[in-house]
């Protein structure tokens, strides 16, 4: 209502004036105005909403969340407990450094709280294992023309002191009492030294280095870095062209490809219309609509192209020849079950290592299940085929039987049936199935 | 153990200097930049001559070793002139020459950079690639003799430099007062016979902006010699007047003030071409106007980079032609690794496209199929106290703390062991 009073610029009621009741019943009124809410006058000039944003304790909204210093006492009494805690204190400490042999004293900053350790980084304080001789192993074993022990001194020197940097080495050799040595000379002499000692203290493998080859090596790599911006370019264009003619190469391949594709489509069909040419006049005769003649030529075409193909990995460039032994991803996870369950069965391992010879029988005993397992579904569904063209036959002629030859029936595959038991009957039956409709 | 085992770093309150030719730069280790760079330059006049009044230095700045010479020791004492007061470069080549100038210096930082008594901090000194082993040696001796430094070490200013640009191994091309470098820095070591300089540096611009000034006919009259001038237009004939001196000022004062103030004027100026230079290619750049202290000013155009080129132009001496070179004397093993780690530093690397030429003709000079990476530091700071910045690294590092070479230590095995334990 002030607020209103306020905008219209009403007068406020005038103060009270003072009167009996007002000087006795001063807590009453007191009172009154401390329930209502209590607005303090606005000060002159200050706009009502600056003054309203002032103003709002009392208009608050209640607070989400108990708060404890509210009920003790308020927020007045307590302190923030930051600063209780005495903070602990640094000092300038002296510390020995393990890593060091002279025992000398450097000063850091450290809590004197925390218990003295060993100095954390003198962990850190690596050193290489050097070979080490005595004169008479020198003498009887580490003689070479061109060093004198002297020097071999110098050298394993070197080594210690700049933790077997050669090319540091090299560069600190004391060129004024030897002569000049390269790289290669001081990392020869080295790891001779290191390989006769390590003979002698009955190591078996002994590492050897080639320095001749070693400098063949820097003398190419010379030669590739210091090539010409022209040679480079050069290079660069005869790789492009590399590259070109290996793709057109794969163009011509993918092409005979697609052509002997086309070719043997040409003679499937030129197949399939034969058989049914000579079929269909009888069977359309004998039961015109029956779908499952070209069911049974259609999985003899798929038996044609059994196997597996495994993708050609010749021409792709680098890669890990266990890649090799993937199966292809069109395989289908049915086969891929079955040829698991069976090498389970021969007791194979499924990844075998893949080195060459293995890598290819492997592939190939694989190709070979998934065309037996192919094969028998093809037996299955012609023998399916032939007991239901028995039954039609016996339908239709009631009394009569038909007696399938014998070379027919799959006397032999009794065997196999046994031995494939299990899922793969289950592999073996399911492409008999169109043949119901 | 401030930093803990997190950051590496271990702080024992050591000291780092980077004398150069240019400057003394000096601080505490663990802080980012020097507290100090003091001109390598100690100005000496005999103590009995009567100073005016104007200049009397106060007591303390003042080392009165000696009884009958007075020595002038940072900026604000050089600057002023003194009858008499003939003024000394204490390095050489990169090297410290004048022992006694030297130490007058090192008083000076102790009394009134550090404010502390040497006794309690080890030190870590740079040096440059080629310093010499009895140089070495007898900065070993003064500083554990005289200063009774608890520790010591030294560090070549290449590597330390490197280590500021976070690299171990790279190809330090440091171009300050007195020359230019390339140095080989692997795996935190100088490859000594592989380091490359020229004496082309800022002073040998300054020389060539100096003389082109003269010829020009400008007056290059030291701003602390003048007490006032007018505002004039450009080009126009400067009107000054230089400040009554009951003396002669002596020849190496007044030239020392003319470096300067040709120093200033090279560093605002000057401008290194992208290319070649070439005066038609250049003549299309703003030019930067100038005034010196006599008040003079005019715009300065082609002059600019005709000046700069010849930190560049110069068939063995250039920066290309010397980190190339210095790339090519290391083992082909290592090279890829220098080249794809170039750090530029120093001063004089400040001149405007320093590195961006420096690049170019690197490049150019490169074999083909290497990968070139510049490593420059952006700020000025970082560039002209590299050296100290790398140090000031490497004395707060927990690892580096068992490398000191120790009072004990030198006290047993002397100062030759300095060559062996500072590689
Ligand atoms: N901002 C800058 N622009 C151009 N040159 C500069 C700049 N700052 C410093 N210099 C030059 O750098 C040189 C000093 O480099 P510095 O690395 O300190 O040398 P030194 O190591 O020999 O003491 C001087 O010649 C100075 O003129
Ligand atoms: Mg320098």
């Amino acid at each position: 209502m002030a607020d209103v009073r306020d905008i219209m610029e009403l007068e406020r009621p005038p103060t009270p004036e003072i009167t009996r009741e007002s000087i006795l019943g001063a807590d009453k009124v007191k009172k009154r105005i401390s329930t209502g809410p209590k607005v303090p006058k606005r000060p002159e000039g200050m706009h009502r909403e600056v003054y309203a944003l002032l103003y709002n304790d009392t208009k608050d909204a209640p607070p989400l969340f108990p708060t404890d210093s509210i009920r003790n006492n308020g927020y007045k009494q307590t302190k923030i407990k930051l600063g209780m805690r005495k903070p602990r204190k640094w000092a300038w400490i002296p510390f020995t450094n393990p890593a060091r042999t002279d025992n000398a004293t450097f000063y850091h900053w450290r809590r004197p709280s925390d218990e003295p350790k060993e100095y954390p980084f003198a962990k850190f304080n690596k050193k290489v294992d050097l070979p080490s001789y005595t004169d008479v192993e020198y003498q009887q074993h580490l003689k070479c023309d061109g060093w004198t022990k002297e020097e071999t001194d110098h050298l394993i020197d070197l080594a210690q002191r700049f933790d077997l940097r050669f090319i540091i080495m090299a560069d600190r050799y004391d060129t004024e009492k030897y002569s000049k040595r390269s790289v290669e000379d001081l990392k020869d002499r080295f790891y001779k030294i290191c390989g006769i000692l390590a003979k002698l203290s009955g190591e078996k493998k002994i590492y050897t280095y080639d320095a001749e080859h070693e400098r063949r090596r820097k003398e190419q790599l010379k030669k590739l870095q210091e090539r010409k911006p022209e040679q480079i370019e050069e290079e660069q264009f005869l790789l492009g062209e590399l590259k070109k003619i290996e793709a057109r190469k794969k163009e011509r391949e993918r092409k005979t490809q697609d052509l002997q594709k086309l070719i043997s489509q040409a003679d499937n069909q030129n197949e399939t219309p034969r058989k049914i040419d000579k079929k269909l006049p009888k069977k359309k005769i004998a039961n015109p609509s029956r779908p499952s003649r070209v069911d049974t030529n259609h999985i003899l075409q798929v038996i044609e192209t059994a196997g597996i193909k495994f993708p050609d990995y010749k021409n792709s460039g680098v890669s890990l020849r266990s890649q090799r032994m993937k199966l292809p991803t069109n395989l289908g996870q049915k086969k891929s079950k079955g040829i698991e369950q069976i090498l389970q069965e021969l007791g194979l391992e499924l990844n075998p290592t893949p080195t060459e010879e293995v890598c290819l029988h492997f592939n190939e005993l694989r190709s070979d299940i998934v065309l037996l397992m192919e094969i028998k579904a093809a037996l299955s569904t012609c023998e399916f085929e032939l007991q239901s063209l028995r039954h039609q036959y016996e339908a239709l002629n009631p009394g009569k039987t038909l007696t399938i030859p014998p070379q027919l029936l799959s006397g032999n595959s009794e065997s196999e049936i046994k031995v494939a038991s299990g899922e793969i009957i289950d592999v073996v039956g399911s492409p008999g199935t169109p043949s119901n409709t | 153990m401030s930093g803990g085992m997190l950051y590496g770093g271990d702080e024992i309150g050591a000291l780092v200097f980077d004398p150069g030719h240019h400057s003394l730069r000096v601080g505490y280790a663990q802080e980012d930049t020097p507290k100090a760079e003091i001109p390598a330059v100690v100005g000496v006049a005999p103590d009995d001559v009567k100073l005016e009044p104007e200049v009397k230095p106060e007591d303390g700045n003042v080392a009165t070793n000696q009884p009958s010479y007075k020595y002038y020791i940072d900026t604000a004492y050089l600057h002023t002139p003194r009858p008499n007061m003939e003024l000394h470069n204490y390095m050489k080549d990169g090297m410290i020459e004048n022992w006694d100038l030297f130490e007058k210096i090192l008083d000076y930082s102790y009394e009134k950079i550090i404010q502390s008594e040497s006794q309690y901090h080890p030190v870590l000194f740079s040096e440059s690639p080629w310093n010499q082993r009895q140089k070495r040696e007898k900065l070993t001796e003064i500083m554990f003799e005289k200063y009774k430094v608890p520790a010591f070490f030294l560090v070549k200013n290449a590597a330390l430099a490197a280590f500021a640009n976070g690299r171990a191994t790279a190809l330090v091309i440091d171009s300050g007062a007195t020359h230019t470098s390339a140095v080989p820095v692997l795996d935190g070591y100088v490859i000594s016979n592989a380091v490359v300089k020229s004496p082309l540096g800022g002073d040998y611009l300054v020389l060539r902006a100096r003389e082109m000034l003269e010829a020009a006919g400008i007056d290059l009259t030291p701003a602390s010699l003048i007490a006032s001038k007018d505002v004039i237009r450009d080009k126009d004939k400067p009107r000054f007047v230089k400040k009554k001196l009951s003396f002669q000022t002596t020849n190496s004062w007044m030239s020392y003030m003319i470096k300067k103030t040709v120093q200033d004027f090279q560093q605002t100026v000057l401008q290194v071409a992208e290319n070649p230079y070439d005066e038609r290619q250049v003549a299309n750049i703003p030019s930067v106007h100038y005034e010196f202290p006599t008040g003079y000013h005019q715009d300065f155009g082609p002059e600019r980079f005709k000046l700069a080129e010849g930190l560049f132009d110069h068939a063995m001496l250039g920066a290309g032609y010397i980190a190339a070179t210095s790339a090519g004397m290391c083992d082909v093993d290592i090279r890829p690794a220098l080249y794809s780690s170039v750090v530029v530093t120093g001063g004089n690397s400040l001149v405007q496209g320093f590195s961006d030429r420096l690049s170019r003709d690197l490049s150019s000079r490169s074999p083909g199929s290497m990968r070139l990476k510049m490593i420059a530091a952006n700020g000025t700071v970082e560039r002209r106290f590299g050296a100290w910045v790398g140090g000031s690294i490497l004395a707060s590092i927990g690892t580096f703390q068992q490398m000191w070479v120790s009072i004990q230590e030198y006290q047993e095995g002397g100062k030759s062991q300095i060559d062996r334990k500072c590689p």
